[in-house]
């Protein structure tokens, strides 16, 4: 990844403007926020084995889902609770968290809450559908805290009916640039939320396999791993690193060009369909499935169907004008996708919706 | 609506001065072919003076600076770098003599400083900034009361006293005048007064094409290339795009309207590269900010520039970068 200690973030003249600027901005942070793992408390005193839901439990996660669903923030001490529980959900979850069929599966959503909700009309309510996402919930969309929150309290509630691995921005550092970290900062007053989602998402399983067959994962392959067994071995709990299997797996992206390739993104690689076509022959898969792509017609296959590709987030950013997709994989393990279009925000008031930004 | 469209100038500068204090302005091709060397310090001088003069200004500028993502910082890069360039290209070819003359006619110019740099690199050119008066009268009090402007851009005369409004800026090299530039009975006049038809003028249009009806901006393209003898006409705008299923524009226009009532008249009529420039008579050729990001930055530069920010997706960048153009014609009377 291109940002690292030794890249000056932040230049002589941007402090020159800012040390001017920032007299009338209250709130702002000039620096990065400090990052380190681990200091939001939620995963101090783990459970040593799954935990049961308790009644009391199931009606309070049930009486946050109800204010989630009208996209309304809970608040911090509620937010902690959530997700020390999710902690002690996600802790005994795998690299490679196996599901079963049937399940919807599902790419980026980041942070288009209202359009989340759409997704659960065309694909149905969980938990009587079974869901797979592949990570990027939040930043960019406005509204990343009451999406990841939502996710993260059906995954407690329902946590065989509703898988939720980690994407690329599922991340100290990227978060810190495209939106959540601000967004936490700006509806709860600290960057307290931000750090106890970033230490929870340490925790998000990497990668599924569904029925053995489907390898779904947020990015795509790695030239370190050759085996599903090699992504059991990693040590995920972490920040996601900047470079090795774990970061290929949440950057990677499939391309024509055979072989693996330089990523013109900040990181992971871009690899062919030689590299795809071997990976299932080896681990005797029939797919790989994976997000990470703004694709138009919100799914596409790449490397004569050995790859497809879903994005979840309609008009991404408020402006892209693609179209969204979910793909449904019945027990028979017959596949079908579902497209869908922004949903029209309702009861989000005009007056409070932010523009996305143009060349004007 | 003249106020919403002049509003886009503070969003354009605040976009500008982020790429710059984040260091993607000035581009090391710029650095390479014109004097750059006080470029930061001209915007952060600029920067400074709206400050004591308008808060709100100002704070769209801190807000543009924090919130800083790298697909408007790439943006307003290539849009800045490509018009330069191909600006500087022109002038170079057209300025091989000691005794050559350029004139350069920035429409629409907001509060666009291109003029300090070009004028400090070609002692040929002469410049004219037009916009309309509250535009003009808001930078002129700010070129003629900072003595570094002042000193750069060669203003006479006593300091004005302060709060007085200062209506225009000129001097022998650089006049900077109230003009609604879509009105002929303004612009003819001004541009008689201020340049001379037989000498080979370069028109800049800057997002300004876009802001206008159908029929004003064909009127505009007329009048002033009938008026020239020899011209060249940079201009950059958004297209709406032609593709079925392309919907870029037709949002864009949605939210830009629903938001702050900013409407693109012509964003769906001239929505393709071909029909962007066939507006222009003459000889054209037009890209899209993708095509340019892609075919026309040098490798290192690339790297550069991912060294700056973390670029998270490149698929957002083509989709974005592929409705905006920049379409130059050369004409010949």
């Amino acid at each position: 990844m291109d940002v690292d200690t030794d890249v000056p973030m932040h230049d002589a003249v941007e402090d020159q403007l800012d040390s001017t600027l920032d007299e009338e901005a209250p709130g702002f942070d000039n620096g990065l926020a400090s990052s380190s793992p681990g200091t939001s408390g939620i995963a101090d005193n783990k459970a040593t084995k799954p935990v049961e839901l308790t009644g009391s439990s199931i009606g309070q996660l049930d009486a946050w889902l109800e204010k989630l669903s009208q996209c309304q923030c809970l608040s911090e001490e509620d937010v902690a609770k959530l997700c020390k529980m999710a902690v002690d959900v996600l802790q005994f979850e795998d690299n490679v968290q196996p599901v079963s069929v049937p399940v919807t599966i599902c790419g980026d959503v980041h942070g288009q809450f209202h359009d989340l909700i759409e997704l659960f009309k065309i694909g149905g309510p969980c938990p009587d559908t079974n869901y797979l996402f592949m990570g990027d919930y939040v930043d960019r969309g406005y509204y990343s805290v009451e999406t990841v929150s939502y996710l993260v309290a059906l995954k407690v509630r329902y946590p065989s009916r509703i898988t939720i691995l980690r994407g690329n921005h599922e991340s100290r550092q990227i978060t810190q640039v495209y939106g959540f970290y601000d967004e936490c900062l700006r509806k709860y007053g600290s960057a307290n939320v931000w750090k106890m989602f970033t230490d929870l998402f340490d925790y998000f399983p990497i990668t599924a396999l569904v029925d053995n067959k489907i390898f779904c994962l947020h990015g795509g392959l790695s030239p370190m791993i050759e085996t599903v067994d090699q992504v059991r071995e990693l040590n995920r709990i972490q920040e996601v690193p900047h470079e090795g299997p774990m970061c290929d797996l949440l950057w990677s992206d499939p391309d024509d060009r055979g072989g693996w390739g330089i990523s013109p993104r900040g990181a992971g690689f871009t690899f062919g369909q030689d590299i795809s076509e071997q990976f299932n022959h080896t681990n005797d898969l029939s797919l790989i499935a994976r997000a990470h792509q703004l694709v138009m017609e919100g799914y596409a296959w790449s490397h004569q169907q050995s790859v497809v590709t879903i994005f979840s987030a309609p008009n991404y950013c408020y402006r892209c004008g693609n179209q969204a997709a979910i793909m449904e994989v019945d027990d028979t393990m017959n596949r079908q996708f579902l497209q869908y279009n922004p949903s029209v925000r309702p009861g989000e008031p005009t007056v409070s919706r932010k523009t996305p930004d143009y060349f004007l | 609506m003249e106020r919403v469209i002049q509003e886009t100038d503070n969003d354009a500068f605040s976009c500008k001065i982020s790429a710059i204090t984040k260091r993607y302005l000035p581009s090391s091709e710029q650095k390479k072919i014109g004097n750059y060397e006080h470029y930061e310090d001209i915007h952060l001088e600029f920067c400074k003076e709206i400050k004591s003069r308008s808060r709100r200004k100002y704070a769209n500028i801190t807000k543009a600076c924090r919130h800083s993502l790298p697909v408007m910082n790439y943006g307003t890069y290539l849009r800045t770098v490509s018009i330069d360039l191909k600006l500087t290209q022109w002038l170079k070819n057209n300025l091989e003599n000691p005794a050559d003359k350029v004139q350069v006619i920035n429409l629409g110019c907001g509060s666009d400083l291109r003029m300090m740099t070009f004028l400090a690199s070609f002692p040929g050119v002469q410049w004219l900034d037009l916009d309309y008066k509250d535009v003009v009268t808001f930078k002129s009090t700010i070129l003629r009361s900072n003595a570094k402007f002042r000193a750069s851009l060669q203003i006479e005369g006593d300091l004005p006293e302060e709060p007085s409004s200062i209506e225009n800026v000129i001097t022998d090299r650089y006049q900077l005048l109230p003009c609604n530039v879509t009105d002929d009975e303004q612009l003819i006049p001004i541009l008689k007064k201020y340049t001379d038809f037989s000498v080979p003028a370069v028109i800049l249009t800057e997002c300004v094409l876009c802001y206008l009806h159908e029929s004003k901006a064909s009127q505009l393209i007329s009048t002033v290339t009938g008026l020239y003898k020899q011209g060249y006409w940079i201009s950059y705008d958004p297209i709406g795009g032609s593709q079925t299923n392309d919907r870029f524009g037709s949002i864009m226009q949605d939210n830009l309207m629903e938001s702050r009532q900013l409407s693109m008249p012509t964003l769906m009529v001239f929505n393709s590269e071909d029909k962007y420039k066939e507006r222009f008579p003459g000889k054209s050729e037009i890209q899209t900010m993708w095509d340019y990001y892609q075919n026309h930055l040098e490798d290192s530069e690339r790297q550069r520039l991912k060294t700056l920010q973390f670029l998270d997706e490149i698929e957002e960048l083509q989709v974005i970068f592929s409705h905006y153009v920049i379409c130059t014609t050369n004409w010949r009377i």
